[in-house]
């Protein structure tokens, strides 16, 4: 069986995107998993062919088995590898496309077979353009993993490899106190700049978050930097990219960094002290203004 | 020890303008160290200082990469010296061929226990550059880095993962990728910029490295505007914030947002 698709899994089965996108292109698909084998028997069953584990130490992060995963692509040389977008998938599909001398794209709307080739409507710089482009040749393809598959589904082989991995070694593991959260999966969503002057003062918007029945997300700086979330919470070209019903900018200046992750929202709303502030161009109803005034208000307009 | 950051000199997108075509016109931006990039020069010039390892800056990319004011900018952040290669085709090139590139550069300066990079680009943020090379170079790569300590072949690295931090130990050579919150970067003074002019620089002609060529050929075979929503544009009165307040949930209760 030589496969089309590749697919190469770290430590989360998160593969639900990945394998609708393969199938679509036809052929057979297969998977790489670096994770531990709870992540392979879960890829097993959603609906790939077949799967390749890579057996190494409990100690050993993914990215260590980033060889064997390229061993075994460059084994069944695919036209296509595809990985979600999280830090070890990334190393992952690297190695895959280091050694299969494979083209990248990361901004990927839409995946087509052509002939011998694909053809991809890439999204560029930001996305503030779009490209389609032709590629002939393999290509590496960073995608929205998407959901975990569901369970009920037949199960494909799993084909164990070992290989020696590469000088990396887990010594610790901390988790952090924030909660978690799939920012996809949230309705409406009210995103924080750095207008907010205080972490204290995030009492006010999670008060109005109750009210709306929103997540909470944030800028990039205010996860990275000022440090106040998590940073499954930033949205923007580099972060979550969302398209709730509504998305309320609280104290954000409208950086294209951070809009185009909310260009899909259905409405936004935008709250600034700057009435010359790029987001509200980019918004369907703003409030020029001090948000300490303006957030308890539609809170309480909201009770 | 020797240490390299792989840098990119380059715009910011947020400085470029869409024309009707959808080509993208950088003629008004202009070009810097890519923003994440001064954080990864921090991180290293940490652990060289720790260390007394010798920190060298590389940067590969088409016209503009090895002017004065770009190796300046590089070397007054604290780089020993650099190794640039500058080459017109480089300027439309993929990941994979500027990760290829960096790698031979990489071979060529020999010895290198250690590559550090930015989190992303400003401009194409792909996030990839770093892992490609650590597949070209057959090393392992860590993306999201945020502290290293230690030295070659027993380094102490931090990352984030998803809901918290892990604590690797590094016995090889390795590709980092910083976070973007790994370090707080200085601000080069006028004795750094003074200095950066007397560091050695070296300028490598890319045809005398032996770059494998790639399997894939990319064509533009057409270009679009991203399809945006139009947006109402609609200023609320906020004279008196809780009529603006009760406003703003009428109308957004009259769209279905509520």
């Amino acid at each position: 069986m030589s496969v089309n698709a590749w697919i190469v899994v770290g430590d989360q089965p998160t593969v639900g995107n990945l394998v609708t996108v393969a199938r679509s292109l036809g052929g057979p698909v297969g998977a790489v998993v670096a994770g531990p084998r709870s992540v392979a028997e879960t890829v097993a069953r959603s609906g790939v062919d077949k799967v390749v584990w890579c057996n190494a130490p409990d100690d050993v992060p993914a990215e260590a088995n980033a060889s064997a995963v390229a061993d075994a692509v460059a084994a069944d040389p695919p036209r296509v590898v595809l990985a979600g977008r999280n830090p070890g998938e990334r190393v992952l599909l690297g190695a895959a496309a280091a050694r299969l001398k494979a083209a990248v794209l990361t901004g990927a709307r839409s995946v087509k077979s052509d002939g011998d080739g694909v053809v991809v409507v890439n999204a560029v710089f930001g996305d503030i353009a779009e490209e389609t482009v032709a590629v002939s040749g393999p290509v590496a393809l960073l995608l929205d993993g998407g959901s975990v598959p569901t369970a009920d589904g037949t199960s494909a082989p799993i084909e164990e490899v070992s290989a020696p991995p590469l000088g990396l070694k887990v010594i610790e593991t901390r988790t952090h106190g924030f909660d978690e959260v799939d920012l996809n999966a949230a309705h409406r969503v009210i995103g924080i700049g750095r207008g907010l002057k205080a972490k204290e003062d995030l009492v006010l918007i999670e008060e109005l978050a109750r009210a709306v029945g929103a997540e909470i997300a944030c800028t990039r700086p205010v996860a990275e930097g000022l440090n106040w979330m998590s940073k499954d919470r930033y949205i923007g070209s580099s972060g979550a990219r969302i398209s709730p019903q509504l998305y309320i900018a609280i104290g954000i200046a409208g950086e294209l960094q951070h809009m185009v992750g909310v260009t899909g929202a259905e409405t936004i709303v935008a709250i600034n002290t700057d009435p010359n502030a790029a987001v509200f161009k980019q918004s369907d109803y703003g409030l020029v203004g001090d948000l300490y005034q303006l957030v308890p208000a539609v809170t309480a307009a909201l009770k | 020890m020797r240490i390299v950051v792989a840098y990119k000199w380059t715009c910011d997108p947020q400085e470029a303008t869409v024309r009707p075509d959808a080509t993208v016109d950088w003629s008004r931006a202009k070009p810097g160290l890519s923003a994440y990039d001064p954080v990864a020069i921090e991180v290293a010039r940490h652990l060289a200082e720790d260390t007394g390892a010798e920190l060298i800056g590389v940067t590969v990319g088409g016209k503009g990469v090895a002017t004065p004011l770009a190796r300046k900018a590089a070397l007054g952040r604290g780089l020993d010296r650099l190794v640039i290669v500058e080459d017109g085709s480089l300027a439309e090139a993929g990941r994979s061929e500027l990760a290829a590139v960096l790698a031979e550069v990489i071979r060529h300066i020999g010895d290198v226990d250690l590559v550090v990079t930015g989190d992303s680009s400003v401009d194409v943020a792909a996030k990839m550059v770093p892992t490609v090379l650590a597949g070209e170079l057959g090393w392992p790569a860590v993306a999201e880095v945020t502290s290293v300590t230690g030295q070659a072949g027993a380094l102490r690295v931090e990352r984030a993962i998803p809901g918290g931090t892990q604590i690797l130990e590094v016995s090889g050579p390795a590709v980092l990728a910083a976070s973007a919150d790994a370090a707080a970067p200085r601000v080069p003074g006028m004795k750094d910029l003074l200095g950066a002019g007397k560091k050695p620089v070296e300028l490598l002609e890319l045809a005398a490295l032996k770059v494998p060529t790639q399997n894939a050929v990319v064509t533009v075979i057409g270009r679009a505007l991203p399809e945006r929503k139009a947006r109402k544009g609609q200023l609320v009165d906020t004279a008196h914030p809780d009529e603006a307040a009760a406003e703003l949930v009428s109308a957004l209760r009259q769209v279905g947002a509520l």
